[in-house]
């Protein structure tokens, strides 16, 4: 069921902002994210852009406290679900998370959600992002660095669909 | 004999049922009785959070924890003259059984409702230890799910938020790293007791936005990401090296990067706004770097300090029958009892 893979290095955070909010172009109502990555990837920082592009309120942040934060929109666009199924073990049904959006009405973006969220939808993107590996001579260059990102369209719903790259 | 108003404060918006009954003098705000109880080790078990489980523990808790209250104060239901309630931020579900519980009440009781947020709970429940505020302060919130710098005028009507994290809260980065050094969850609190026993100027981590070229867009923002990215690489480096990792000493250099952020950061802006009083409250106060960097470089820049005994860090009703009891005594219009509950309620809305 795997469709196309498209990928791309972003060289800083500015254009891993850029790639959510080009993403974000082809996304709508219904649609899945699964974003996977180590720790201090970029997960959330791509998730930023994507919000920007969508158009949707509040400060998207990690939201691996809350586990779930709803961005309701400020124009006519669907709202984002921002999931961080970090601390979750399983993740059989969206509707566990007691959410005030539905899967159908938003855009899901669901971090650390590999192995779990893919029962969420058949149709969905999945985003890898590999960050450079290892100690930084300078501690403050720690997040810098370029990022491997491969998005990876799954089911008929990107079948046609140009990924940005 | 009194007849200033009773405020009952109910606060559900994550693991923890809070319900408190605080007295809205017009001079003061008096704790009478309060009550929490917690699903957190019910939580511990499955490494993290789970919001039915927190939402089916809420409502089990409401009715006993209320009881628990009201004895504690020693007054009855009847005596209540408005009610609180936490309207968000937090966890959709829990917020719910929160607030029905506390429209059931206002409807039952006809007494008025005030959806209020939780985030300047913290920052509220100040009153109770140290008195009314003074005319301007700053508030620095700190927890696992915020990071938020306030200018409070008032703490009802005039909160202006000065910056956040614009990625991981603190508490957050604390779980984070407690569970890349192998601790169980929440890991805040392990990382706090191992990095006592380490060298804190063992490893120099990197202190986000406290750049010179960062002062100009983040004064007032905080970023723990590149920290917490920082931490990982220098662990991940050792471990591919076969090497033993010095547990103590990494929690000890990365709390003191938090606390020395958090710090320099909030006490900049005091100067740069020109306000003597620093409130620092929420879940990550109870962090002890934080506290004794807060209490040192406070005494030595000459700001007051004001930050809340160790059982007031925790969620709890108290803050939030405080910032009913605020509402109160200034008189603003209460909620509608359509109230909604919003997890990304914005900060600036104290009451809905």
């Amino acid at each position: 069921m795997s469709g196309a893979a498209v990928e791309v290095v972003l060289a800083d955070a500015e254009a891993a902002r850029d790639f959510g909010r080009a993403l974000a172009g082809v996304l709508r109502a219904g649609d899945l994210v699964l974003l996977t990555g180590p720790l201090g990837a970029g997960k959330t920082t791509l998730t930023q852009g994507l919000g920007e592009g969508l158009g949707v309120r509040g400060q998207v942040a990690s939201p691996t406290f809350i586990i779930a934060r709803v961005h309701p929109p400020l124009g006519d666009g669907p709202p984002l679900v921002h999931v961080d199924a970090y601390r979750l073990e399983s993740l059989d049904d969206l509707e566990a998370l007691d959410l005030d959006a539905s899967l159908e009405e938003s855009v899901t973006v669901v971090e650390w959600g590999e192995g779990l969220a893919e029962v969420l939808a058949e149709d969905r993107l999945e985003i890898t992002i590999e960050r450079p590996q290892g100690e930084v001579a300078d501690p403050e260059a720690a997040d810098l660095g370029p990022r491997h990102v491969t998005v990876r369209a799954v089911g008929e719903r990107w079948a046609g669909v140009e990924l940005p790259h | 004999m009194t007849s200033a108003p009773l405020v009952l404060g109910i606060e559900t918006s994550c693991d923890e049922t809070g319900v408190a009954l605080v007295r809205a003098h017009p001079d003061r705000s008096e704790l009478v009785g309060e009550a929490v109880a917690s699903s957190v080790d019910e939580h511990a078990r499955f490494g993290g959070i789970i919001p039915e489980i927190a939402s089916r523990a809420h409502l089990e808790a409401m009715g006993p924890t209320l009881r628990r209250a009201l004895e504690d104060a020693g007054a009855s239901l009847e005596d209540v003259d408005a009610i609180a309630v936490t309207a968000g931020p937090g966890l959709v579900g829990p917020l719910t059984v929160g607030a029905s519980a506390a429209k059931a009440l206002a409807v039952a009781l006809d007494v008025p409702l005030y959806g209020v947020n939780h985030v300047i709970g913290p920052a509220a429940v100040g009153e109770l230890v140290h008195g009314l505020f003074p005319v301007r302060l700053m508030a620095l919130v700190v927890s696992g799910g915020h990071t938020t710098l306030l200018r409070v005028e008032d703490v009802v009507t005039g909160v202006t938020e000065l910056g956040s994290t614009l990625d991981d809260a603190a508490g957050e980065a604390f779980d984070k790293v407690g569970r890349l050094l192998g601790l169980p969850y929440p890991g805040g609190p392990h990382v706090d007791r191992l990095a006592r026993e380490g060298d804190p100027r063992a490893i120099r981590f990197p202190r986000g936005l406290t750049a010179a070229k960062d002062q100009e867009r983040h004064a007032y923002d905080f970023s723990f990401s590149g920290l917490k990215t920082a931490v990982a690489r220098w662990v991940e480096a050792r471990e591919d090296a076969g090497e033993e990792v010095p547990l103590a000493d990494v929690a000890a250099s990365f709390a003191d990067a938090v606390a020395d952020v958090l710090v320099a950061k909030t006490i900049a802006a005091c100067e740069r706004e020109g306000i003597d009083t620093l409130v620092v409250g929420g879940g990550f106060s109870a962090n002890s770097q934080l506290r004794e960097l807060a209490a040192e470089r406070c005494a030595a820049a000459g700001v007051t300090l004001r930050i809340p005994p160790l059982r007031f860090c925790t969620d709890n009703g108290a803050m939030i029958a405080a910032l009913g009891a605020a509402a109160v005594r200034r008189g603003v219009a209460p909620s509608p009892l359509e109230l909604p509950v919003d997890s990304s309620m914005p900060l600036e809305l104290v009451t809905l």
